[in-house]
Formats: C-alpha cells, structure tokens, sequence
C-alpha cells in the first residue's frame, strides 16, 4: 500500500477513480473523486448549499474524416456535461447554483492536434452556455495534473504530476455504446 | 409539401443548439423550448409534427410533459420521442407507460434521429 492510499484508508475515506468518459456525483463526506488529466478536462461542479459535488472526465473525439483536424467532434463532451449536471440534479443539487472548477487540458505532445486547448475551450463555451460560473481554472500548460475533489465539501487539490502518469490520452472516435440508437414503442 | 415541424424541448441551452442545428441541417422546422411547463403552455396554441424531449428538467419534467399531453385531446396521438441521458429500463418503461412514442439515449447520432423523426411524423 501506498503512502497516499494508506493516508486515504486511515481517514475512512472511499476514493473513486474517474475514468476518461465517466461522471460520478457523491454528497458523501467520506467520498473522494480522484483522476490524472492529461489533455483530458476534468470539470468538478458543486452546489455549495446542498452540499453536492460531481466531477467528469472526458477529451474530445476526433471528427469524422471528412472534417479538419483541428475541429473536434464536441458531441460526446456534450453529453457527459449533461450526465454530470443530472447525476448532480438527481441527487438534490440545483442547477441554478452549480459553480464551476475546471482542471487539464494540457497540450503534451506538440506534434499533435493542440486537443488539450479543444478541451478547455469546450468546457468553457459549455459553463458560459449554461450561465454556470467558473470559480477557478487551471488549465493548458504541457504537465500532466493529478486531482482530488471532496465532493461534500468542494474542496479541490490539484497537483503537476510526471507526464508519464497522465493516461494516453490518444483523440477516440465515439464510443460505440454512444450510437444513439432509437427505440419506437 | 411543407417541411417537418418538430418542438425539442430540453433545458440545456447546448443541447438546444445542438438539436437546432442537427435537425435544420436536416432539412426540419424546429421551434424549441426550455422545459416542460413551457412546451405544455406553448403546444397549447401550437401544432407541431413531432415533439422531442428530454427527461430532467426543472419546473415539469417529459414525464409530466407527455402524461399532460395524453389528457389533451389534441396531443393524444402526437409522436412524442423521449431523448435522453437516462438509461435505466425502469426510465424507459415509465416512459413507455406515460405514452412516449420512442426512446433514444444520448448522445444522439443526427442520422438516426431524423430516420426515426419521418417515421413516426406520418
């Protein structure tokens, strides 16, 4: 066990690992999310009168073949804004109140599409078209950040990390469980 | 023969600008609304084809959306197509048992969606 880990089960805390493409909500107190971004964004919102804190993760998918590469396909980071704001909303929170802190969208590898500025950008355009706030950013750069977010309390640690334990965060295509597949009664 | 006209209602104003462009794109008249209470209160003057919505919003949710439309002898056979971030069955049957005509999970792919908008607008 690590040093961390060992600090983490000693204060009887539940660390959930936010993966590239999930969202997790918590009103928990003993909950903490954590994640590695590379150019991945993490968004974590809160809703300080409710006490009710989510975070996702999530890059931006390459455009079809047909589109520049410097457009990304903003659909799928769309929708897991929209998972985030509902897993919150379901457990209390209120929309009205959210408030905003946004983390990553490094750009590590010059040679690639600047997907980390995407990111950001896209994050941004959603918060201000949601008339959500953006307390507190921190993003681009060329390190990896490591995070970890009481969701209870909206506290947030933000620390650079090697960039060798950022995931590899290669551009995806769409998932293919997002086919949006139709279902008539 | 007059284009389509389809009401999306849903409180994300990223999701209405989505859904606006995807469905003009595709050759749709699109009026759109923020939630339920505002899309009961806007089709009770309004004709449309088709009614898309979401399910969590504020103010009147879909389901209280399409189980008032139902009571409305002018809404009672309107397709209502459910799209949404939900995807538990006990959502869909809800759905299902409220009246919606169809169910589809985002993130939605443009193609399928106009498909499913001409087949059940009649």
């Amino acid at each position: 066990m690590s040093m961390l880990s060992a600090s983490v089960a000693s204060a009887g805390l539940e660390r959930v690992t936010v993966m590239q493409g999930e969202a997790h909500a918590s009103a928990d107190p003993k909950v903490e999310l954590s994640t590695v971004l590379g150019s991945c964004v993490a968004t974590c919102l809160y809703d300080p009168v409710a006490r009710i804190g989510g975070m996702n993760h999530f890059l931006l998918a390459e455009p079809p073949s047909t589109r520049s590469r410097e457009t990304f396909d903003e659909h799928y980071g769309l929708f897991l804004m929209e998972l985030l704001v509902n897993k919150m909303l379901g457990l209390g929170a209120f929309k009205s109140r959210l408030k905003a802190r946004i983390y990553g969208g490094a750009n590590l590898n010059p040679a690639m599409s600047p997907i980390g500025t995407a990111n950001g950008a896209f994050a941004h355009k959603f918060l201000q078209n949601e008339g959500i706030p953006v307390a507190f950013e921190d993003l681009g750069g060329r390190a990896a950040r490591r995070i970890h977010f009481m969701p209870a309390s909206g506290m947030v640690r933000c620390r650079t990390a090697p960039i060798e334990s950022a995931p590899m965060d290669k551009p995806l295509v769409r998932p293919q469980s997002a086919s949006g597949d139709v279902e008539l009664f | 023969m007059r284009p389509t006209r389809i009401l999306t209602v849903d409180d994300s104003a990223s999701m209405r600008a989505l859904l606006l462009h995807a469905l003009t794109t595709q050759g749709f008249e699109v009026e759109q609304a923020e939630d339920g209470q505002q899309a009961f209160e806007w089709l009770a003057t309004n004709e449309v084809d088709v009614v898309i919505t979401d399910i969590n919003m504020p103010r009147l949710d879909g389901f209280g959306l399409i189980e008032q439309l139902r009571e409305t002898a002018r809404h009672a056979d309107r397709p209502i197509l459910v799209l949404t971030t939900e995807s538990s069955d006990e959502k869909k049957r809800r759905a299902r048992d409220a009246g919606a005509t169809g169910w589809i999970v985002k993130p939605f792919d443009a193609e399928k969606l106009a498909t499913a908008v001409r087949r059940v607008a009649h």
